[in-house]
């Protein structure tokens, strides 16, 4: 097992005294380190906000991108380089607000990216305003007045969206976390963890207080289970609808652990590789375009061989 | 007399095969030896909306221009004729289907009411009622030229027959009709036809036999006065092989061949037909061995679509997406952030008529300036724009080794023109560009500077590669983490811009800009992108008259060569300078003022979506050298 320090950069890190961020970014160094990935096999692409610069600390690739785009990024990476672990860490309002289609589109796809959202139900980093995860009637600190918007349910949309990987986790429980990372990591297909992340300068609503007397785990329910067992339409039928129904809890009791997971579903990858046999072994990434000497290795007779259908042969002689 | 280039145009409704008789006709011409060039024109619309295809075809060269009248209007249904009939040559022929002699043009309801007060117009010059059977009476009695009507109805009914089809199958074949029309008028052997129809066909023989039987009843009924009426003459170009494909496809095979292993993209007119080629050739594999392979990604959005392309770019990989204004509209953000973070891309721009949807299926040249100053920020990057598929080849390898060398992203401008023209091209030499992958690393390990400030270019290693690196769309420090530091946002800024010094040193002035003409020329027109042709066309035949001009190619925009360009303007009386662009504002004369400080003055426009042709650029240039205009705006073609 690696260190948990290898994973970890010396850039100091600039979140308010007790974000939930913290919690999360120790349980990825140290997921990481658990499953002993190479740091340089790693590319962790984060967004625009406070959960955004979580690329800056962690001592791995890192793609510190647009606001809402990150899965975008993440796409082109792994879809690239298929053998790189290719993670997304994101504010719910990065994902979740302008970055929605991007978030609904992967799950769709079920590429073999990890992502997990920083649910402090605010913008954190433009000072408070409500971000997607928010309810209607809620007002946090910074807002002036009650929300008006009603929110959206991670859990649900994920599920809807089709990641094959869904859970949800609490940022101070670190070590619930972490497993629930590794696990994440390990599943050959598109995976969330929602994890809610306390922010102490602008929630005050949703904080550890109201996490504490709330929060219960999946686990500690007898007969969960979220694995889906075989490629079984009627188990994957039964074992989504049990994940949706845990999903709208929300009140006196909040779940977390993994509500969903189906290892049985083609990942993008594979499906490329169906239409494309030799894309795992001669990935873009592993492709050689230029012969020795530099010219292209597509020459002229290899353009001929692969463009035959618009080449025409002037006939010699004619009437 | 045979004669050394010729014109056509074929139309019919959208969907019933016009475009397809075009690349069968192209296919087929090449096959003997001749230049062949056709645009296409339609509405944004999959069915129904009146469409046509217009060649130039020529014995003597690769044709790099479309003109009017042409010697054949051959038209699939009643709104061709009554749209195209007065564009038939002295000395042309009509060809159109009998069975709608009658028809009126009040009864062509899918006609724009615009076009149709415009024909009518034309009718009431004549004095007569606007329908079919009169257009052909005005080809014959004033237009000194031929109106061939055929029963495609009995054509059709006769090749059921033979076929042993059914009525529904055999309209299937109903384009070959044109197909057949042109054979006859061109005077060529139909087998000819044959070998464009199993190339269009992959060989499949029992579509080209049924396509051969229609084109053998239509030639038999094309009376004997009118075959061969527009004969080429012996084709003289020194060719034994030619690609004929679509600018798409030109564009998608040098993306291919430069190297271009991820391509995303997000459906859009006129640029995903060149994905789509791209995937379609994604295993590139040659008698088995494996060669590489490519992924396309068609995406959400174009937002996606950049932005995974800069993922991939980050993973050493030649990335590139394709789209036109409304997509660019999106990516401009993405763009940003490979500007800052020097990474290496290539965006493929399809202009077509804006703003907004405009004119999604037309052409026009009005992004240069969105191109040049997308994003906010400031940054450096190429822009390149090419002026035909040839060149639209060879600059597609150019820009992506450009892009890897100074660690920018590349805009190549082309344009709906050149998307949809199908053209025969010589076959391309790959050799003629090396593949330069600039400051890439492949193999390398642990963290990493990747802005290493020794140089304005620092070394790439690849995500992957072994190295550890950071990316930020903030200002950054040489590892690539945020940094708000005064100094070192002036370094880095520096060492950015820095680049667009390099880029001008390095790139071959010869490479940004072409001057076509000698040393006395007594006029000057500047021009880009698909100008190019008219221009040189509409050149040489001024010089016949005795006009005696040059032209000016601009191809880099970013960075502009401005040394080269104003010193070819100082040698030009101002007033004798003209501006030729589709567009309203001139805007590579902007571009040119800013650069140079010259301020041409003189300007030849269109912006109806349609391509300029030779015969009405040549007639404004008239115009103006004679002093009786400053500013032209053509409008010619429906
Ligand atoms: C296109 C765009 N719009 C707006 C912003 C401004 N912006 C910066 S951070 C942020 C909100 C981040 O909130 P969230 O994603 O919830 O992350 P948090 O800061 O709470 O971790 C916004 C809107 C931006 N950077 N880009
Ligand atoms: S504003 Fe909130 S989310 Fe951002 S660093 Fe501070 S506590 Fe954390």
């Amino acid at each position: 097992m690696a260190s948990e320090a290898a994973y970890r950069t010396n850039v100091w890190v600039d979140w308010c005294p007790a974000c939930g961020n913290f919690g999360i970014l120790t349980a990825m160094q140290r997921a990481l380190a658990e499953l002993n990935i190479p740091p340089d096999k790693v590319v962790d692409v984060s967004g625009i906000g406070c959960s955004g610069k979580t690329s800056h600390f962690l001592n791995v690739n890192g793609v510190h991108n647009l606001h809402g785009r990150s899965i975008p990024y993440a796409e082109g990476i792994k879809l690239a380089n298929p053998e790189l672990t290719v993670l997304v860490n994101g504010g719910d309002g990065d994902l979740l607000g302008i970055g929605m289609a991007h978030f609904v589109a992967l799950g769709r796809r079920n590429l073999d990216i990890k992502v997990i959202i920083h649910d402090n139900q605010v913008y954190g980093l433009t000072k408070g305003q409500a971000s997607p995860t928010l309810r209607a009637g809620q007002r946090v600190k910074s807002m002036p007045l009650p929300n008006m918007q009603d929110w959206v349910n991670p859990i649900s949309v994920a599920l809807a969206s089709g990641y094959t990987f869904v859970a949800r986790a609490y940022a101070l429980w670190i070590d619930d976390l972490k497993e629930i990372l590794k696990a994440a990591i390990k599943h050959r297909g598109a995976a969330v963890i929602d994890v809610l992340q306390p922010c102490p300068t602008w929630n005050n609503i949703y904080t550890p207080d109201f996490y504490k007397q709330r929060l219960y785990k999946l686990d500690s329910e007898k007969d969960w289970d979220p694995y889906v067992k075989g490629p079984d339409p009627k188990e994957v039928a039964e074992k989504l609808s049990r994940a949706f129904a845990k999903a709208q809890e929300w009140g006196d009791r909040i779940p977390v652990g993994i509500f969903y997971a189906n290892p049985y579903v083609e990942s993008f990858v594979d499906n490329v590789s169906k239409v494309n046999p030799m894309y795992m072994q001669m990935s873009p990434a592993k492709n050689v375009i230029a012969k020795d000497d530099g010219t292209p290795i597509v020459d002229v007779p290899t353009m001929r061989a692969i463009f035959k259908d618009y080449i025409i042969n002037v006939r010699k002689k004619h009437n | 007399m045979a004669l050394k280039e010729v014109h056509l145009l074929l139309g019919g409704p959208q969907g019933a095969g016009v475009e397809t008789s075009a690349s069968v006709l192209t296919a087929s011409l090449a096959g003997l030896g001749y230049g062949i060039m056709s645009d296409r024109e339609y509405y944004s619309n999959i069915v129904g909306r009146h469409s046509y295809v217009h060649f130039t075809i020529s014995a003597t060269s690769f044709p790099r221009s479309l003109t009017y009248p042409v010697e054949l209007v051959g038209a699939m249904d009643a709104e061709s004729v009554l749209t195209h009939f007065h564009e038939v040559a002295p000395g042309g022929v009509l060809v159109y289907d009998a069975g709608v002699d009658k028809t009126k043009i009040s009864q062509v309801i899918s006609m724009e009411p615009e076009v149709r007060e415009r024909v009518e117009a034309r009718f009431k010059e004549y004095g007569l009622e606007p329908t079919v059977g009169n257009a052909a009476k005005i080809v014959e009695e004033k237009l000194n030229a031929h109106s061939v009507p055929l029963d495609f109805r009995k054509i059709l009914d006769e090749a059921r027959q033979k076929l042993g089809v059914s009525s529904v199958e055999v309209q299937r074949y109903r384009n070959s009709i044109l197909l057949g029309a042109a054979a006859a008028v061109l005077g060529v052997d139909p087998e000819v036809i044959r070998d464009g129809l199993s190339v269009r066909f992959k060989g499949n023989q029992k579509i080209v036999n049924a396509n051969m039987v229609v084109i053998g009843l239509t030639m038999e009924s094309v009376p004997k006065d009118v075959r061969g009426l527009a004969k080429l003459d012996e084709p003289k170009l020194d060719v034994e092989e030619m690609i004929s494909a679509s600018g798409n496809d030109v564009i998608g095979m040098a993306k291919i061949v430069g190297g271009v292993r991820y391509q995303s993209y997000y459906p859009i007119t006129p640029a995903s037909d060149e994905s789509v080629f791209i995937e379609a050739h994604q295993a590139v594999s040659v008698d088995g061995k494996p060669v590489g392979s490519i992924v396309v990604f068609q995406t959400e959005d174009e937002l996606a679509a950049i932005n995974s392309a800069i993922g991939a770019a980050l993973t050493g990989v030649r990335a590139a997406t394709a789209t036109s204004g409304p997509g660019f509209s999106l990516m401009a953000e993405g763009l940003g952030w490979a500007g800052h973070n020097e990474v290496p891309l290539l965006i493929t721009f399809y202009q077509r008529g804006g703003p907004s949807t405009g004119q999604p299926t037309r052409g026009e040249q009005a992004d240069l300036l969105f191109s040049l100053f997308a994003s906010h920020g400031e940054f450096p990057r190429i822009v390149i724009a090419s002026g035909d598929i040839e060149e639209a080849f060879y600059d597609t390898l150019k820009a992506l080794n450009w892009a890897e060398r100074f660690q920018v992203p590349v805009i190549h401008l082309v344009d709906k023109y050149m998307a949809n023209v199908i053209s025969a091209m010589r076959m391309p030499d790959p050799s003629k560009v090396k593949v330069d992958r600039g400051k890439l690393i492949l193999k390398a390990s642990g963290p990493m500077k990747r802005f290493d400030l020794s140089d304005p270019i620092s070394p790439r290693p690849a995500i992957g590669s072994g190295a550890i690196t950071w990316y930020t769309g903030d200002e950054h420090n040489e590892w690539g983490h945020i940094s708000e530091d005064p100094i070192n946002r002036v370094k880095m800024y520096d060492k950015r811009m820095k680049k667009l010094e390099i880029m001008d040193q390095e790139i071959p002035v010869e490479e940004r800009a072409v001057y076509y003409g000698d040393d006395n020329a007594d006029f000057l027109l500047v021009g880009w992108g698909f100008v190019k042709g008219a221009a040189l066309d509409a050149l040489e035949e001024l010089k016949q008259e005795g006009y005696h001009g040059a032209y000016l190619h601009l191809k880099v925009f970013s960075p502009f060569p401005s040394k080269y360009v104003a010193d070819i303007l100082s040698k030009f009386d101002p007033k004798r300078v003209i501006d030729v662009e589709h567009n309203y504002l001139g805007q590579a004369a902007k571009v040119i003022e800013m650069n140079t400080g010259f301020e041409i003055s003189r300007f030849i426009l269109k912006y109806t979506g349609r391509p300029m042709y030779r015969m009405e650029l040549k007639e404004a240039v008239k115009r103006i050298l004679e002093g009786k205009s400053v500013r032209e705006v053509l409008t010619y073609g429906e």
